[in-house]
């Protein structure tokens, strides 16, 4: 009985033994599925540098370990069997996760992760393949642990490229911390706490910092890590473990920004002496001794509901001045044109203000909405982002080529919408009129209006409900005036009265429409280049034709049917050809720096530091194409000849930072000085003490220079 | 007003500093004392061992770091050398049930027979003396002077691994620092980083 179960035994180790040695690229186990994977996308070359990696599936709620695992666990170890003259780098190891487990605290992957490792082709090599054998060990855990390891190996051609896993390595590559430039940090013990001052992140982040120790026996890392943001220094204060067994002189860690998954590497020098492990604590002292060191105080916060009610108020003000904006302007000229003709019927006329205001209310709420949103899901916006999106800049030039055409009398809207469609509108004026308000708010929002800066900046940091009731009083005060001429009949009476004048008002508003067409343009410019911009007024041209063929009186049916046509056929070369153009690479942020009058250069972190440490004041103005008011003033006050000569004489360095594309780092600056939009100016004295002064956004030549006035020299 | 709120932060911050030492343990410092029940039921209580060596460690049967040391019987043997120099051996196994599930009191007792580990006591923690010691793996282990102060927390052994063939080429720093105490040596690795399954206290 005994030999039979030896046999038995023996038999299924002789089967089971030769599948684990015929290894392969993947080897499941009961709680993940482990692949070897190859990048090399232009093959692999003689002395260049090449990817594998270990591509690690858990199973629902398992997970394996960082390189530092944290209280309890085992990082994951990769031994290669590679061709003489290889040699394999250390696992780039993506940022992990935070595991909480009771009192205790893990670092580590769940789901999907790669250990990628950059592997060095040696000089000489010309094989025509390449043979990869790896020994992996993990250990996967859930609520026990499991120790694996699994042998694969894999032969990969060397001239051909490979890169059937290029969207898997570079996803980890950008879930892996990289060192910030410029950022400098330093740490010295207090108590029972380590205090850390990083210096040079781009701005303040919304919310936690994590810390990653890469430090093992350090810190408790299931403590809560204190943290205040002051002065652009990032204070933290890490518990230490009690059981510390480490006095690293140089600490590392990985810190991680709410919407910066990846996070950053840093290096933290520690001032001043460790205690000495295992000395027992000094006698107890005086409360006040022992009581850890306060943190700054948080920059000056008024109580939150005051500062809530005030955003709220300044708000419903920047709203209303909104109305006075340039980019709002022609649309509001629409609605003052379609309460004129509304002014006999006070009944229609407040229902259609309320529908007006509907509009403009929930437009705002929906693209704050996706704002914040979007913001939540790490994306670095701020308000007007989506003007930054060149295809979104050419949909509103194509609609206010539409809405211009139509007030020219070229076609009707009525023609060109299907019958149902049309009639449908023709019965529900409402819904025009809540169209019209959210094409105003369309148009609005990168005119960040005076009043409004601050209170964008505040809401954006609010918790959702509260930021998106701030943006519904900004709607709210926006559509206050025409609310309150809909509403008051005295005030309506002020306007004129209809008659034949109305059909010449409506022609001459289409050309502010066209006006508004030549701005966007210059914007699409901007963005995307004199190209694109010139395919975009080509289709503007065709889409004219359409409107035009499709308004034109036609004899017959045929002849209406094969105008159509025409038209349809001629728009939709124009966009075929025009497409590509849109999507084309941006020109360089250098480009439109460069053009940039008199003596300003480009804004960077590293530009208003230099500047700084020569004990220069620095001027910033930050811009964008598509911000109306920021053109006006760059044309006006900043280019006044004599306030120029004011900052030659204070030798202050003059920096723009264009916002006109996409721009993480200005986005960061900019949340730092609690603003979400453009325009800001700000001035820095050379003197770090002196915080920075940031001026209103209607800006003045008389108060640039009374904020000049008021610099100190550097102490 | 002001004073009032620093003196608030500083009594605060008192209480909260106070509040952490209390919790948890650490070398140099007074062993936190503890009355736990054994396998056999019968109460085990810290104080009884004063004047005397005393070793804690973290056990718990199914997690393999705990495996590596008692199948190939590294476990079993550095509690006989610990027994040899009249040092009190505790296995604690801490778990959310541990107190009050017998079948939990029973199996150990059967492995522990079964490895041939011979511990003074096997003592079940619902989660209370792992917190006072801050007991994070399977295993961790601690070594209290007569005194009833803690002169070791730590690892097992120098190779954090599940692999029982590094047993061999390891430092096994519990016999390191009882053979150190024994002379009149300090320790001279008070503390190391200990490794393993997690403590499975109860959420």
């Amino acid at each position: 009985m005994t030999s039979l179960y030896k046999f038995a035994a023996a038999s299924l180790l002789f089967t089971f033994l030769p599948l684990a040695q015929a290894a392969g690229p993947v080897v499941v186990t009961d709680h993940v599925r482990g692949e070897l994977l190859v990048h090399a996308p232009e093959g692999i070359r003689p002395g260049k540098t090449l990817w594998l990696g270990l591509a690690i599936d858990h199973q629902p709620h398992w997970h394996t370990y960082w390189k530092n695992p944290g209280d309890s666990g085992l990082a994951t170890t990769l031994a290669w069997k590679l061709p003489a003259g290889f040699t394999a780098g250390e696992i780039a190891w993506p940022t992990p996760k935070k595991l909480p487990l009771g009192p205790l605290t893990n670092y580590g992957y769940e789901n999907r992760v790669l250990l990628p490792v950059p592997v060095q082709v040696p000089a000489g090599f010309a094989g025509q393949e390449l043979k990869i054998g790896l020994h992996a060990e993990w250990l996967v855990c859930k609520e026990i642990c499991l120790p694996e390891s699994g042998d694969f190996d894999i032969t990969v051609p060397a001239n051909a490229p490979v890169s059937a896993s290029g969207a898997l390595f570079s996803a980890t590559r950008a879930a892996t911390p990289v060192a910030l430039e410029g950022a400098t940090a330093t740490a010295r013990v207090d108590g029972k706490a380590i205090a850390v001052e990083v210096r040079g992140l781009a701005a303040a982040p919304q919310g936690d910092v994590q810390y990653f120790a890469e430090d093992i026996g350090v810190i408790d890392y299931a403590a809560r890590v204190d943290q205040q943001w002051a002065d652009g220094t990032l204070r933290l204060r890490v518990p230490l473990s009690p059981q510390r067994s480490e006095s690293p002189t140089v600490l590392k860690a990985v810190l991680v920004a709410p919407g910066q998954p990846a996070g950053w590497t840093v290096s933290i020098p520690v001032e001043g002496p460790w205690p000495a492990i295992g000395a027992a604590d000094p006698a107890p002292a005086p409360a006040a001794a022992v009581a850890p060191v306060p943190m700054p105080a948080a920059p000056a916060a008024p109580a939150a509901d005051t500062s809530f009610v005030l955003s709220l108020l300044f708000a419903f003000l920047g709203g209303a001045l909104l109305n006075l904006m340039p980019c709002v302007f022609p649309v509001l000229s629409l609605k003052i044109f379609s309460l004129v003709q509304h002014r006999e019927e006070r009944r229609k006329a407040v229902a259609g203000g309320m529908a007006y205001t509907a509009g403009v209310v929930l437009s705002f709420v929906a693209l704050a909405g996706l704002l914040l949103a979007l913001r939540a899901g790490g994306a670095e916006l701020g308000w007007g982002f989506q003007l930054q999106s060149p295809p979104v800049v050419a949909g509103l030039a194509a609609l206010f080529t539409l809405i211009g055409l139509n007030l020219a009398g070229v076609f009707e809207f009525g023609g060109v919408l299907p019958g149902a469609l049309g009639g449908y509108r023709a019965k529900n004026p409402l819904v025009d009129d809540a169209l019209s308000g959210a094409l105003a708010v369309a148009v609005a929002s990168p005119c960040t209006a005076p009043f409004m800066g601050a209170a964008l900046g505040v809401a954006l940091t609010e918790p959702a409900p509260q930021a998106l009731a701030i943006f519904a009083v900004l709607g709210l005060g926006m559509a206050a005036p025409y609310l309150l001429v809909a509403l008051v009949p005295a005030l309506g009476r002020l306007l004129p009265r209809p008659g034949a004048w109305m059909v010449r008002f409506k022609v001459l508003m289409a050309f502010p429409m066209f006006a508004t067409v030549v701005w966007l343009l210059w914007v699409l410019g901007q963005q995307t280049g004199i190209d694109a911009m010139a395919g975009m007024a080509g289709v503007l041209v065709a889409l004219a034709f359409a409107c035009w063929t499709i308004g034109a009186p036609a004899k017959s049916r045929g002849t209406k049917i094969a105008f159509a046509v025409a038209g349809g056929v001629v728009l939709a070369a124009a966009v075929h050809l025009a497409w590509p153009l849109l999507k084309a690479e941006p020109a360089g942020p250098a480009q439109a720096s460069a053009r940039s009058p008199g003596h300003w250069a480009p804004w960077s972190v590293e530009a208003v530091g230099q500047a700084r440490a020569a004990g220069k004041p620095v001027f910033i103005d930050f811009t964008a194409a598509w911000c109306i008011t920021c053109q006006f003033n760059k044309r006006t006050v900043l280019s006044d000849a004599q306030l120029l000569k004011d900052f030659g004489a204070r030798d202050v360095v003059l920096l723009r930072a264009d916002w006109t594309r996409r721009d993480p780092a200005i986005t960061r600056e900019l949340a730092q000085l609690g603003r979400s939009g453009v325009p800001v100016y700000v001035l820095l004295g050379p003197n770090h003490s002196q915080p920075p002064q940031v001026l209103s956004e209607v800006l003045t030549v008389e108060q640039v220079r009374t904020a000049l006035g008021r610099i100190r020299p550097a102490s | 007003m002001k004073k009032m709120t620093a003196a608030a932060a500083i009594l605060v911050a008192g209480l909260v500093t106070t509040g952490i030492a209390a919790a948890q343990a650490t070398v140099g410092q007074p062993a936190p004392a503890f009355t736990g029940v054994d396998t056999a039921g019968k109460p085990v209580s810290l104080d009884s061992y004063k004047g005397k060596y005393v070793v804690l460690e973290w056990v718990n049967p199914d997690c393999p770091f705990v495996k590596k040391h008692y199948d190939s019987g590294n476990m079993p043997a550095t509690q006989k050398h610990a027994a040899a120099k009249d040092v009190v051996w505790l296995s604690v196994s801490t778990s959310g049930n541990a107190t009050n599930d017998p079948k939990v009191a029973s199996s150990l007792n059967s492995w522990t027979k079964e490895k041939n580990a011979t511990p003074t006591a096997l003592v079940l923690d619902d989660g209370k003396i792992g917190h006072a010691y801050g007991a994070k793996t399977t295993p961790h282990m601690y070594l209290i002077d007569p005194a009833g102060k803690i002169v070791y927390a730590g690892a097992i052994d120098s190779k954090p691994s599940s692999n029982a063939a590094d047993i061999a080429g390891s430092t096994n720093y519990v016999i390191q620092a009882i053979d150190e105490v024994k002379a009149g040596k300090a320790v001279s690795k008070p503390i190391t980083q200990p490794y393993g399954c997690s403590v499975k206290y109860a959420s």
